[in-house]
């Protein structure tokens, strides 16, 4: 079996699980998709939550939570399965 | 160990909802039930499936909770372990030796205490006495907190001695008109009342979960507003900035340290979403029932009623003294003999019952709430006329 392509993702970095779940919720209801994941060690000291989001979605991951005053701590560009 | 017998709850008619509120409804059982078992991981601490399934949890508990309650921002709404917890976090964080503090003296041991131990170590506590009915008058205190420089002035929102319903949002105008902050006990309030946080212009609102809120015991809400910035009582794990040495400053988790009680959030969480729905027409019933159950008390020889007049609002409250019945045999015989559940003494609350003229006495309190009917009303109206003949 072959292993799926590697794709382009942001990975979105909070200060507080409160504040990675608010993201969450704010982005599903936006009908963006994501994943939950653990924050990758290169986004430095943060919450044991973060997002990962597809590229392309980013721009308007970005809008729709900066409308809703969330604040992301760091964010990194990762290619994942 | 002798087995504890098997209680047959079906017999029990409750008034004992000012101390805590039973039964409660379905959703707040089967909410519990469900974050123990499809949410059981440890809220904020990892992202594994259950992990972030219980910290879901905290964060839809606490937007239900912060929506019922008029709080804009739920970040400002801390999960504590009780009423007693909050109360100690929003004293104790802001008053240092050499302050003053303006307080009724209907407060409870939960404000007292502290009080009365921060006295010790140079805090000045002024207690401003409430009227015969327990109600606090909002003039006495303005010329109270006038006197000197204040830096604090607490009051609770309603009494869990006489029910009767203090002005707050008043309090509020005269704390901030003095740069002071008002600090509310709302333990009796909450649920029982609209209650909007917001509205008030309260700087901290404390209260109880368990109570007229309907969720389990074990958790309780500290609302800190965006102006105040007490010091954290605890310190510990937080779930991240792990390699910070001091505990973080962001909402909430610097007050939240340590492992929270997930199946007691959730709970409070549907409890929440329940009185949004419920909540008004649990409120009408309540106060019909309130003066029913005043009303019949005014009838039955011997007994004296405790708190504001008939036709005045109060909370779910009503508390009776008897001529010469001590309450805690009133409260004896209506267990044994009625399996009417009410609470005689001085309900952690001297401070209220010297105000009031009961400290030596005490009192029975009937506390009213979710799943009483005007029947249960008549049940112990008729138990405490046989009681008191």
């Amino acid at each position: 079996m072959s292993e799926p392509a590697l794709r382009p993702y942001v990975v979105f970095g909070f200060e507080s699980t409160h504040d990675a779940l608010t993201a969450e919720s704010v982005l599903a209801a936006g009908g963006l998709p994501l994943t939950v994941m653990p924050t990758p060690k290169s986004l430095g000291a943060l919450c044991g939550i973060a997002l990962r989001i597809a590229e392309t979605d980013v721009p308007a991951a970005e809008k729709t939570m900066m409308r809703a005053g969330i604040v992301w701590t760091a964010s990194a560009r990762i290619l994942d399965r | 160990m002798e087995a504890m017998a098997e209680i047959d709850v079906s017999r029990i008619v409750y008034f004992d909802h000012a101390a805590t509120s039973w039964p409660k409804p379905d959703v707040v059982i089967e909410a519990m039930e469900r974050s123990l078992v499809t949410a059981g991981g440890n809220p904020g601490r990892g992202a594994h499936t259950l992990a972030v399934a219980a910290s879901r949890t905290i964060l839809e508990a606490r937007g239900a909770v912060a929506g019922l309650l008029g709080i804009a921002e739920p970040r400002n709404l801390v999960f504590t372990a009780g009423c007693t917890e909050g109360l100690n976090v929003a004293i104790k964080g802001l008053v240092r030796p050499g302050d003053r503090v303006v307080v009724s003296s209907m407060e409870h041991n939960a404000v007292a205490r502290p009080l009365n131990l921060l006295a010790a170590s140079g805090v000045i506590v002024d207690v401003v006495t409430a009227d015969e009915h327990g109600c606090v008058d909002a003039d006495a205190m303005e010329h109270a907190v006038a006197e000197r420089e204040t830096r604090a002035v607490i009051c609770q929102h309603a009494s869990n001695v006489t029910g009767a319903i203090q002005p707050v949002g008043d309090l509020a105008d005269i704390a901030h008109d003095a740069g002071a902050v008002l600090i509310v006990d709302g333990a009796q309030a909450t649920g029982h009342l609209r209650v909007d946080i917001g509205a008030l212009a309260a700087d901290i609102y404390v209260s109880s979960g368990h109570k007229g809120l309907l969720g389990p015991q074990g958790v309780g809400l500290l609302y800190l507003s965006s102006d105040v910035d007490p010091d954290e009582l605890v310190q510990g794990g937080s779930g991240g900035s792990s390699e910070e040495p001091m505990q973080p400053r962001l909402r909430p988790d610097r007050y939240e340290a340590g492992t929270s009680n997930t199946p007691g959030i959730a709970g409070l969480g549907a409890a929440a979403h329940y009185l949004a729905e419920h909540g008004d027409a649990l409120r009408t019933l309540e106060a019909e029932l309130t003066a029913q159950l005043h009303e019949g008390l005014l009838g039955i020889e011997g007994l004296r009623v405790l708190g504001p007049p008939p036709g005045v609002e109060r909370v779910p409250v009503v508390s009776v003294v008897h001529d010469r019945i001590d309450g805690d045999r009133i409260a004896f015989e209506l267990d044994r003999n009625y399996g009417i559940a009410v609470r005689a003494g001085l309900h952690c609350a001297p401070w209220a019952h010297d105000t009031i003229g009961t400290l030596d006495t005490g009192a029975v309190r009937f506390g009213i709430g979710y799943g009483l009917t005007a029947g249960d009303v008549d049940t112990v109206l008729s138990a405490l006329r046989e009681i008191c003949a």
